[in-house]
């Protein structure tokens, strides 16, 4: 689906925002702290209904106004939709069409963003909770039920979390099972993309290293020693007993230790850890290549790229890795939109079709180049 | 406020409804004043009769004006089977397909440790004394399908077998009726996980 129209209204800095982008790539351009990413999360926000950066969707309304909106048409196999999105203090709406959506089957419908920002270079080094972040937002393209169902998984996981510490043996118990099956059911998500991703990923940084790079490998560890391979009633089941084994140790926390929200994601360079033994610069070459197989998946899976968000990227890569990565773009029939401080760093990936537009102080001008 | 006190009053008291804010409560008020005494006096009486005549049943804790309920009071209802639900509207629910034709239990909510709801706060105890004046040969758990719904059927289903009777549990998956395309998909892949063979 291409975005063909980009009507922004008091998110974070931005007041008022009208956007005509590219088919292809639409730059903009800026100092930093002008709202160029901004304007990449409030098309973010659109088409995945998650912020990019804001802990609480609140923060995404412009200081001083009650209600933030971003709205789109998208031109897809059905005719023009109009997507929209509200937020304000109480939540936010997602509207298609004007009409507000409680199921969000028909809204995703054919949506899906991949976004490549700064922080994600962070991905290799930092903490498991970020690769598990990457894992289900990947899931979440591929699969939308997995909003619902890692919301679900939360859910449960908080209940269960407040039994234990309430102290009452049968309600505990009686949240285990729900939570093992919501906990399966993401484990399964999580596996079957690892299983998708995995070549891709290995192919992507053997293309992106040259001749001789070591080999990388990328893995699924569910927590508690479990296994992702299985069918979903044997992983509830497996999760079920891990719970019940470790159920003193949880009460005493007060806190559940096995489940999703404590799964890890591997990655690794001829067998050796890549958080603790790869480069720097092969660190990096693992994201780009973890990017890079999303963006492949989802166009084998959905028959066309996803919507691109590059967010000053170039600037954090060396000039060999921007090359093969402007390169790919410039080859890949997507729709993106990429910031940048210095419009050379991008010179490479702007074909004849690419839209350039200056951002100022939340004020988005058009460019003619 | 720069009106009279009675004014006030009423839409301060308005406005402390749930899903009413106080330019709704300012509406609701002046139009009240506007109807006149005989509608003021009705809806007084209404808000005061529901307090005043409105209670549990005695036997499957729904809210009644008649101890007990129409349903319980029922002959032809058959007191083996119990239906469990949360709340008054599911109860409706069921009860508008006038395909069950066993007696209810109101829970009155679903446990929810985050909200600090345990047993003590649902109406577990009551069914438990009901079992033993009247026992049932089965319980339909009519719980909501989510979490919290589904931790309260395995709770009572914990509870009430060891006392001897049959605990069951609502189907769930694609509604009747609906196309497949319409379904959500958590509903649809919850269908396809339950399928039956044929």
């Amino acid at each position: 689906m291409k975005l063909l129209s980009l009507a922004v209204k008091d998110f974070r800095n931005l007041a008022e925002v009208v956007l005509a982008p590219s088919p292809r790539a639409t730059v903009l351009l800026g100092e930093n702290g002008q709202g160029k990413t901004n304007l990449l999360e409030a098309i973010y926000f659109l088409t995945t209904l998650k912020p990019l950066r804001a802990a609480r969707l609140v923060e995404l309304v412009r200081h001083g106004a009650e209600r933030g909106e971003v709205a789109g048409d998208f031109d897809g196999p059905g005719g023009v939709r109009r997507v929209a999105v509200q937020v304000a203090a109480g939540g936010r709406v997602a509207l298609l069409d004007g009409k507000p959506q409680e199921r969000l089957d028909d809204y995703f419908e054919g949506l899906a963003a991949v976004c490549f920002a700064p922080d994600d270079l962070l991905l290799v080094k930092g903490g498991p909770e970020g690769r598990r972040r990457f894992l289900d937002r990947a899931a979440f393209n591929r699969w939308p039920a997995v909003l619902g169902e890692a919301r679900d998984y939360v859910r449960a996981l908080r209940a269960r979390n407040a039994a234990l510490r309430g102290g009452v043996a049968e309600v505990e118990a009686s949240f285990r099972a729900p939570l093992a099956r919501a906990g399966a059911r993401l484990v399964r998500r999580r596996q079957a993309l690892v299983d998708e991703l995995a070549p891709r990923v290995g192919a992507a940084f053997r293309e992106i290293s040259g001749p001789g790079a070591p080999d990388a490998r990328f893995a699924y560890r569910p927590s508690a020693g479990l296994s992702g391979e299985g069918s979903e009633a044997e992983l509830t089941a497996a999760l079920d007993a891990a719970l019940g084994a470790r159920l003193e140790r949880d009460r005493d926390r007060g806190f559940t230790s096995a489940g999703p929200h404590m799964d890890e994601l591997v990655l690794a360079l001829d067998g050796r850890g890549a958080r603790a033994y790869a480069s720097q610069g092969q660190q990096r070459a693992l994201v780009l290549a973890l990017k890079i197989a999303e963006i492949e998946n989802l166009r084998s899976a959905l028959g066309r790229p996803p919507l691109l968000l590059l967010d000053d990227v170039s600037s954090e890569l060396d000039p060999a890795k921007n090359r093969y990565l402007l390169a790919y773009l410039a080859a890949l029939p997507a729709q993106a939109f990429l910031t940048t401080t210095d419009r050379r760093l991008l010179e490479p990936a702007a074909g004849p079709d690419t839209t350039f537009y200056r951002v100022e102080r939340g004020v988005v001008t058009p460019l003619v180049s | 406020m720069a009106v009279a006190d009675p004014i006030a009053r009423l839409v301060k008291e308005l406005a402390r409804l749930p899903g009413i804010g106080e330019k709704t409560a300012q509406r609701l008020a002046f139009h009240i004043l506007k109807a006149g005494p005989a509608y003021a006096g009705e809806l007084a009486g209404a808000i005061a009769g529901v307090v005043r005549d409105v209670r549990l049943c005695s036997g499957c804790q729904t809210l009644t004006d008649k101890d007990p309920c129409a349903v319980c009071a029922d002959p032809r209802r058959d007191p083996r089977v119990i239906c469990v639900v949360e709340g008054v509207p599911d109860l409706l629910a069921i009860e508008r397909t006038h395909e069950f034709r066993g007696r209810y239990h109101v829970l009155h909510g679903a446990l929810s440790p985050l909200d600090g709801i345990g047993p003590s706060e649902l109406k577990i105890r009551e069914l438990l004394v009901r079992l033993e004046r009247e026992p049932a040969d089965e319980i339909v758990v009519a719980t909501n399908p989510d979490v919290e719904g589904e931790a309260t059927a395995l709770y009572l289903s914990k509870l009430l077998k060891p006392l001897g009777v049959k605990v069951s549990r609502i189907a769930q998956g694609i509604p009747m009726g609906g196309d497949l395309e319409y379904a959500d998909q958590v509903t649809l892949a919850r269908a396809l996980a339950g399928r039956r063979e044929l």
